[in-house]
C-alpha cells in the first residue's frame, strides 16, 4: 500500500452505441475516505461505479486499484465488493450462507469462516440472525446483511450503489449513522453512489458532483456548499437564491453586477468577466439579513440590498423560511426561530441585504 | 345450486377415471355392473403381452430422452430470452411459443416430409425429434416467466463476491431456477408420454404406449385396455409425485444441513 490513492481513474470514457455516458473522467480516491458520486439520474454515476466494480468495460481509459491496472479484470478478480441497490441477497441461502458466500469461494477453513461471519453479523448488529431466511428480513435488516456479505471479504474498496434508496426516511437516517460507524470501525474505503444531496453531505468526506457524464465539481461537503463553482452545483446542493444581471465593473478582487435597480458587489471568482456579460449570483437563504422597513420609508434598492414584501412564511420547527418578493426575484430567507416566535408577518415591507462575501459569482 | 353444479362437474371429470380403474380390477370380462369380484388377471395378461411391454418401454425411453433434450435446449433458450431486450425479446418470445398453435396434424405431416427428404428412417429417434419440437414451446413458456423474474443482479453479486461465470451458474442461477426447470422437465415427459397425433405420423416399427392402446381398441374393447390405461395413468401420476418429492427432499436436505452447521 505504497500509494495513498486506492483507486485511480484516467480518462475514463464510456459509450453505449452512439450515446456517450462518461466523458474523459479523471478521479483519484484516497485510502480510507468516504467518497460520494452525487448527481441526478442519468449523470453517469452508477456507470462509473460499475466500471470500478468491473461490470462495465471502459470505452477508453484506465482503472487502477492499489496501483495495479484492473481495466481488463473481470469483477471476480477485483479486490472490491459491492452493496447493490436492491440488496441482491441470494434467496435460496440463509443469512449465514449469504455472508459466507465469498469466503467459501476463497476456500477458507470452516472454522475461520464461521468466526468471520459471526464477527461481521455482530458488526452490523444481526448477531442472532444467522439462520433466518432472506424473505424473513425487513428492508433495513436486508441492507445490513448485504453490507456484511460485502465487508466480510475485507475489500480494498466497498462500493455502495444507492443502498438506502429502497428504505423509508426514518430507517434511512438511522442507516446513515450506521454506515458512518461501520466505516470508522473497519477503516474501509467507501465509494457511495446517490442522487440524494442530504445523504451525500451527511456521509461524505468528499463529494464528486456529476452532470451529463462529466465531473462538475469535487470537494468536501462544506466547500461545495460555500463555494459552488457552477449554477448546477449551487442549485443541486441545498437551497439557494440565484440572481442574474450584467457586469457593470470588474476590479481585481471585486466584481460589480447590476441586479434590477441596484448594484451587487461580489468577490471575483478568478474567471475573466467582460463588462456587460450576464452572470449569476448565488446567495444561500441563511446568509441574508432581513430588517423591517418603516412604512413609507422605502429608500429604494442600494448596494447588496433588495427591498420587498414578505409573501409567505413557512414554519419548520427550529427554523423559519420566508419568501420575499422583490422587484427582480422572489428570494428565500431562512432564520433560526427565536424564543420570541416568528419575527416577520406576511405582507410586511422588508429589506434583504448581505455581506459581499456571502454571494458567489457564477459565470456558467 | 352451485354446490350441485360443482359436484356434477367433479363427477364428470373423475367418474370415467374411477370406472376404468374399477373395471381394470374386475374378475369378469364384462364391462357392466354388477361388479362380480376383484382380480388382477387383466394386469397379469397385459404384463405378459410382449407388444404392450415393448411399447411401454419405448414410451419411457422416448419420454426420458425428450425431457432431457427439451430441458437442455429449453433452459438455454429461456436464459437467452431473458437477456434480450424490448421488441427483439417479444419477437423471439413469440417465435419460441408460436409452435403451440400449430395443429399436430400439420406438424406430423411436415416432419414426415422432412424426414423422408433427408433420408432419416422412421424410428424412436424420429419420434424423439418430433416430441422435442412439440414439448419445447411448453417447456420454454413454463420456465420463462420464472427466469424473467430472476434478478440478474444476483448473478452480478455472485461475480462480485469472487465466483467465476461457471460457479455463478452452479451456486446461484441453477439452485434458484432449478425447481422450475425440474417441474418443466416432468411436464415435458408427461406431454411426450401420451402424445398421439404427431407420433402416428413419425413412428416406424417401434410404437409407443398410446399407439399400442389405440390399436388394441380397434381390435376389440377388452378389459385389458382398462388395465393398460390405468398403468399409463399410474405412471403419469407417479412421475408428478416423484417430481414433487424431489423438490421437497431438496428443501429438507438444505434445512438439515443448516441445522447441522448450527450445532457444530
Amino acid at each position: 500500500m505504497s500509494t495513498p490513492n486506492i483507486v485511480e481513474l484516467y480518462g475514463v470514457t464510456k459509450a453505449f452505441g452512439a450515446l456517450t455516458v462518461l466523458h474523459d473522467i479523471d478521479l483519484t480516491i484516497q485510502q480510507g475516505e468516504i467518497l460520494t458520486l452525487l448527481g441526478p439520474s442519468g449523470c453517469g454515476k452508477t456507470t462509473l461505479m460499475r466500471i470500478i466494480a468491473g461490470f462495465e468495460a471502459t470505452t477508453h481509459g484506465r482503472v487502477t486499484i492499489q496501483g495495479a491496472d484492473v481495466s481488463y479484470l473481470p469483477p471476480d478478480k477485483r479486490p472490491v465488493n459491492m452493496v447493490f441497490q436492491r440488496y441482491a441477497l441470494f434467496p435460496h441461502l440463509d443469512v449465514f450462507d449469504n455472508v459466507a458466500f465469498g469466503l467459501r469461494l476463497k476456500k477458507w477453513p470452516k472454522e475461520r469462516i464461521r468466526e468471520a461471519v459471526q464477527h461481521m453479523l455482530h458488526l452490523v448488529q444481526l448477531g442472532e440472525y444467522g439462520n433466518r431466511w432472506i424473505h424473513e428480513l425487513s428492508g433495513g435488516q436486508a441492507q445490513r446483511v448485504a453490507l456484511a456479505r460485502a465487508l466480510v471479504n475485507s475489500p480494498s474498496v466497498l462500493l455502495l450503489d444507492e443502498p438506502l434508496a429502497a428504505l423509508d426516511l426514518k430507517i434511512r437516517h438511522h442507516m446513515l449513522a450506521e454506515l458512518k460507524r461501520i466505516h470508522q470501525e473497519t477503516g474501509t474505503t467507501f465509494i457511495y453512489v446517490t442522487h440524494d444531496q442530504d445523504e451525500a453531505t451527511i456521509l461524505s468526506d468528499r463529494i464528486v458532483l456529476m452532470n451529463k457524464g462529466r465531473i462538475e465539481q469535487i470537494g468536501t461537503p462544506e466547500e461545495m456548499y460555500a463555494h459552488p463553482r457552477s449554477l448546477f452545483c449551487a442549485r443541486f446542493l441545498g437551497e439557494t437564491n440565484i440572481l442574474t444581471g450584467a457586469v457593470r465593473a470588474a476590479e481585481t478582487d471585486t466584481t460589480y453586477v447590476d441586479v434590477g435597480p441596484g448594484t451587487v458587489k461580489v468577490p471575483a471568482n478568478g474567471a475573466a468577466v467582460a463588462i456587460g456579460q450576464n452572470v449569476s449570483l448565488a446567495i444561500r437563504p441563511e446568509a441574508l439579513q432581513v430588517s423591517r422597513l418603516a412604512p413609507g420609508g422605502a429608500g429604494g434598492d442600494g448596494v447588496n440590498a433588495l427591498d420587498g414584501v414578505v409573501e409567505d412564511v413557512v414554519f419548520m420547527g427550529s427554523r423559519v423560511v420566508y419568501s420575499i418578493r422583490t422587484s427582480v426575484e422572489t428570494i428565500k430567507y431562512q432564520e433560526t426561530r427565536s424564543v420570541d416566535g416568528i419575527m416577520l408577518a406576511k405582507g410586511e415591507p422588508v429589506r434583504a441585504s448581505w455581506r459581499p462575501d456571502a454571494a458567489v459569482l457564477l459565470t456558467h | 345450486m352451485l354446490r350441485i353444479y360443482v359436484w356434477l362437474y367433479v363427477a364428470f371429470l373423475y367418474a370415467p377415471i374411477a370406472i376404468i380403474t374399477l373395471f381394470s380390477f374386475h374378475s369378469s370380462p364384462a364391462l357392466t355392473f354388477p361388479f362380480e369380484g376383484v382380480s388382477l388377471r387383466w394386469y397379469a395378461k397385459i404384463f405378459s403381452d410382449a407388444t404392450f411391454m415393448a411399447s411401454l418401454w419405448n414410451s419411457v425411453i422416448v419420454g426420458a430422452s425428450t425431457a432431457l433434450v427439451t430441458t437442455i435446449l429449453g433452459s438455454l433458450t429461456a436464459l437467452g430470452l431473458a437477456r434480450l431486450k424490448g421488441r427483439i425479446q417479444t419477437l423471439f418470445g413469440l417465435l419460441a411459443f408460436g409452435p403451440v398453435a400449430l395443429p399436430g396434424l400439420f406438424l406430423g405431416i411436415a416432419l414426415v416430409m422432412l424426414f423422408s427428404q433427408i433420408g432419416l428412417q422412421r424410428s424412436l429417434v424420429t419420434i424423439i425429434i418430433a416430441h422435442v419440437l412439440f414439448t419445447l414451446p411448453f417447456f420454454i413458456e413454463a420456465v420463462r416467466s420464472r427466469i424473467e423474474y430472476f434478478d440478474l443482479s444476483l448473478e452480478e453479486a455472485a461475480r462480485d463476491l469472487g465466483a467465476t461465470p461457471l460457479q455463478t451458474f452452479r451456486l446461484v442461477t441453477l439452485p434458484i431456477i432449478g425447481p422450475t426447470i425440474g417441474g418443466a422437465a416432468i411436464l415435458s415427459f408427461a406431454l411426450s408420454f401420451d402424445e398421439f397425433i404427431i407420433t402416428v405420423f413419425v413412428s416406424g416399427n417401434d410404437t409407443t404406449l398410446p399407439l399400442t392402446i389405440w390399436s388394441m381398441m380397434r381390435r376389440a374393447v377388452s378389459p385389458d385396455i382398462n388395465a393398460a390405461s390405468v398403468i399409463s395413468l399410474g405412471l403419469s401420476i407417479g412421475l408428478i409425485l416423484i417430481g414433487g418429492l424431489l423438490v421437497w427432499y431438496q428443501r429438507r436436505l438444505a434445512l438439515s444441513a443448516r441445522a447441522k452447521d448450527m450445532e457444530a
